[in-house]
């Protein structure tokens, strides 16, 4: 049990010090922002419960604001990708639903699952994290562009860190 | 008690997300100037469309009182065509409209400022020389007579106020025509004093009361006010509290009125009074 927090904790911290130190650095084209720490809410274990899940959305979205001085930006937008997870994981559960003891893995449910589990998930946080940005609806397709490219990038550094960095 | 905390662990999920996401735009709205700006906007943008429909609601409930205002205006307007028109009798057979000469024009003005608790009260009008106001114009309001334009500038001007001591006008009881120099009593915006009506001739309370027209200055029977009260002094004559009609607190849209003859007129008053 110990053990278990000391790797979410660990994964937190390591994720945080990922997104800040060199993601936040990257800047392509001015488009494409890559958030990958939101892979933190998506790995955690399916029998979180709801109010740790937000709260600990909470408390990564404060941590990268402060880092990134956007202040209650990312707040909200993690937040409310927390908030959605359980209905997303409910929306794409596998026929038999979810065996206990497993984690949200493609070790586990296979490529398909997690990849439409990710992209979910990662379009609404950036989408909402987008738009608070911009705070209108003012070009409203060339937002929406930086919004597409950003997931797509944040997705295929997720998809690439299941197989090369949390492999079994 | 039971019920709430049932309701608060049923929906923690929910009001937990809705508590988290209230912090967390406080956060961004009190953090960024941008979007506390355009947050501050839209509320703007909300309460000032509010505030216009509830206006518009309210001119509604209005209406009833506004058409009240323009009909009495429109008669108004009407009995003032006869009055403002001087018909010519020298060519009474040739009906042409050359005939029908204007005697007064009318000047829409609005006051901007305005005294009525002094002993020598002003009006001052927005409209001046450029106008074409010039001094000793009538100004009178929809109600009744205001004052008489003292000074003017290039865009303003002022009347000397009904509400003066130094202001006489010749008044007329509408219904007897009998006339008298009328002028206010100093107290109160509401009441002057009509003198000089002999006190055999019978006058009720509510008469009317408008101007005589002997003067250059003010068109015939203009509404002036009615009589409130009234008293035989000493011996001959009648002492005549006239409730004015226009309310000088409040006076707002005036009209000048500038007669067309006056110089004439007042050439050939002088001239019969030099003989």
């Amino acid at each position: 049990m110990i053990k278990e927090l000391a790797k979410y904790i660990f994964r937190f911290v390591i994720l945080v010090l990922i997104q800040v130190l060199i993601f936040n650095n990257i800047q392509l084209s001015g488009y494409i922002n890559p958030y990958i720490y939101i892979l933190f809410i998506l790995l955690l274990p399916f029998d979180t419960p709801g109010w740790l899940l937000l709260i600990l959305g909470f408390l990564l979205g404060v941590s990268i604001d402060l880092f990134c001085d956007t202040m209650g930006m990312h707040t909200l937008a993690t937040t409310l990708m927390a908030f959605l997870r359980p209905f997303v994981l409910n929306i794409i559960a596998p026929q038999d639903g979810y065996e206990t003891g497993s984690n949200p893995r493609i070790s586990f449910y296979g490529f398909t699952w997690f990849f439409r589990y990710a992209a979910i998930l990662t379009v609404i946080h950036h989408f909402v994290l987008f738009y608070i940005e911009i705070f209108h609806f003012g070009g409203f397709f060339s937002t929406l562009f930086r919004v597409i490219l950003s997931s797509v990038v944040t997705l295929f550094i997720i998809i690439l860190s299941q197989f090369f960095v949390y492999r079994h | 008690m039971k019920e709430l905390l049932r309701f608060l662990i049923r929906y923690h999920f929910a009001l937990l997300f809705i508590l988290l996401e209230s912090i967390g735009i406080t956060i961004l709205i009190q953090n960024n100037t941008y979007h506390k700006a355009s947050f501050v906007n839209f509320t703007h943008a909300i309460s000032g469309n509010f505030s216009k429909r509830i206006d518009g609601i309210r001119d509604y409930f209005s209406l009833r009182e506004e058409n009240r205002q323009l009909i009495n205006e429109n008669n108004k307007l009407y009995n003032l065509v006869k009055s403002s028109v001087n018909i010519s009798y020298i060519d009474q057979k040739i009906e042409t409209e050359s005939n029908l000469r204007l005697k007064y024009v009318y000047i829409p003005a609005r006051v901007i400022n305005n005294s009525t608790n002094k002993q020598f009260n002003y009006v001052i009008l927005d409209k001046g020389k450029q106008d074409g106001i010039e001094p000793d114009m009538a100004v009178v309001c929809n109600d009744g007579i205001v004052g008489v334009i003292k000074e003017v500038s290039e865009h303003f001007s002022s009347a000397i106020s009904f509400l003066n001591r130094n202001l006489q006008v010749s008044a007329k009881i509408k219904k007897s025509g009998h006339f008298g120099p009328l002028e206010w009593t100093g107290k109160g915006h509401q009441n002057a004093r009509l003198k000089d009506i002999p006190h055999n001739i019978k006058i009720q309370l509510g008469d009317t009361i408008v101007t005589s027209g002997y003067s250059a200055i003010f068109p015939d029977s203009y509404m002036i006010g009615r009589i409130s009260d009234f008293h035989v002094e000493g011996g001959n004559y009648y002492d005549i509290t006239v409730e004015l009609s226009a309310d000088f607190k409040k006076i707002r849209n005036v009209q000048v009125i500038k007669n067309l003859f006056r110089e004439e007129q007042e050439k050939l008053e002088s001239l019969t009074q030099n003989d």
